[in-house]
């Protein structure tokens, strides 16, 4: 089953693009910057090398040039 | 650094004291940063005490702190020094904050260094601008060039990791500073430079650093968010959610709404990418 959303234009987002990688977030987009606002788990997952390149990939695919990683407040 | 290229900064090091030799008085644009430290100290070792005067441009956009350093090592070393305030706030083509405002700061800073050293017998005056500078954008430089401003270091060919290593073996504590440009290149362009806002950043920066990072730091600024950067592997140890929030928790007590750290690290000149005026 494919967890991807769609834009109202059918292009993949970035937050349906990195949720198929079990990185769940919303995505506050500003320009050329994504701010991603996650749990404290995805937060721990992303200290990972490997999986932040990933993301950062996936976001420049999408257009954007900067990512940053904000805690999601209770 | 290489053998090759040790040996090239120390060749680069003898062109440096000929050109100095050949101006015989100068008057430098100092910040304190690695490059004008640098060439400060040569010049002071090269043509005595008298002969070298280091000038200080202060304003807001200035940290504290590196003017703290800047004093410092200017005091360990001999160096004079005199400090001009600047006043790149209250030009409206420089807190527009457009791409070039480099050129507006730089333009008021040489504007009133040329003929304040001119006034104290020094005619040439220069910059600390090297070799890896040439390549980048930096609006500044032309600011520089139309007020006749030289760049030995550049001249001598000079990089920055030369500068450190020549620095290092003179005994210059900047020689593993990271590196501190203004404090208005934490914000991105078209976003005003305000008194206000310079003074939240160097406050949050200086908080961060609180916390014990040494390695290079940024606060980008996006209105409400913080975008904070951090070396690699500062990064990796910030990335876990109790130090996370930590390093929040800091952030929004110096006054900012919201805190986010970038993935990627820092990285210079990083809203320039951000809006497309260097590489990605």
């Amino acid at each position: 089953m494919s967890i991807r959303r769609e834009t109202a234009g059918g292009e993949p987002t970035l937050e349906g693009a990195l949720a198929e990688r079990g990185l769940v977030v919303r995505v506050e987009p500003r320009a050329g910057l994504a701010v991603l606002i996650a749990d404290e788990a995805t937060v721990a997952r992303l200290g990972d090398t490997e999986l932040r390149r990933t993301a950062l990939a996936l976001a420049r695919e999408h257009g954007f040039t900067h990512v940053a990683i904000e805690l999601r407040t209770r | 650094m290489h053998a090759n290229d040790d040996a090239q900064a120390a060749e680069n090091e003898v062109l440096l004291i000929q050109w100095l030799r050949g101006a015989a008085r100068v008057a430098i644009g100092y910040s304190g940063g690695v490059d004008s430290a640098y060439l400060a100290v040569v010049a002071r070792n090269t043509l005595g005490m008298h002969h070298v005067l280091a000038v200080i441009g202060r304003s807001a956009s200035y940290p504290a702190a590196q003017w703290a350093a800047a004093r410092q090592v200017a005091e360990s070393f001999g160096i004079l020094v005199a400090e001009l305030d600047t006043d790149e706030l209250n030009d409206p083509k420089y807190a527009a904050n457009p791409s070039n405002r480099c050129y507006f700061c730089k333009s008021e800073l040489w504007s009133r260094l040329v003929p304040f050293a001119s006034r104290f017998g020094f005619q040439t005056v220069v910059d600390g601008t090297n070799a890896d500078d040439l390549g980048d954008h930096r609006p500044g430089a032309q600011a520089a060039h139309e007020q006749g401003i030289r760049s030995p270091l550049a001249d001598c060919g000079f990089t920055k990791s030369q500068i450190r290593h020549r620095s290092r073996l003179l005994g210059i504590p900047t020689w593993s500073q990271p590196s501190s440009p203004c404090l208005s290149s934490r914000l991105p362009y078209g976003t005003r430079v305000t008194t206000e806002r310079l003074a939240l950043i160097e406050e949050t920066e200086r908080a961060i650093r609180r916390l014990g990072i040494v390695d290079d730091l940024r606060v980008r600024y996006h209105d409400d968010l913080a975008r904070v950067e951090l070396s690699c592997d500062e990064l990796a140890h910030w990335l876990v959610p109790e130090r996370f929030a930590r390093l929040r928790d800091v952030v929004v007590a110096a006054g900012f709404p919201r805190m986010a750290l970038d993935l990627r690290g820092f990285r210079s000149g990083s809203l320039n990418v951000l809006h497309g005026v260097g590489a990605a």
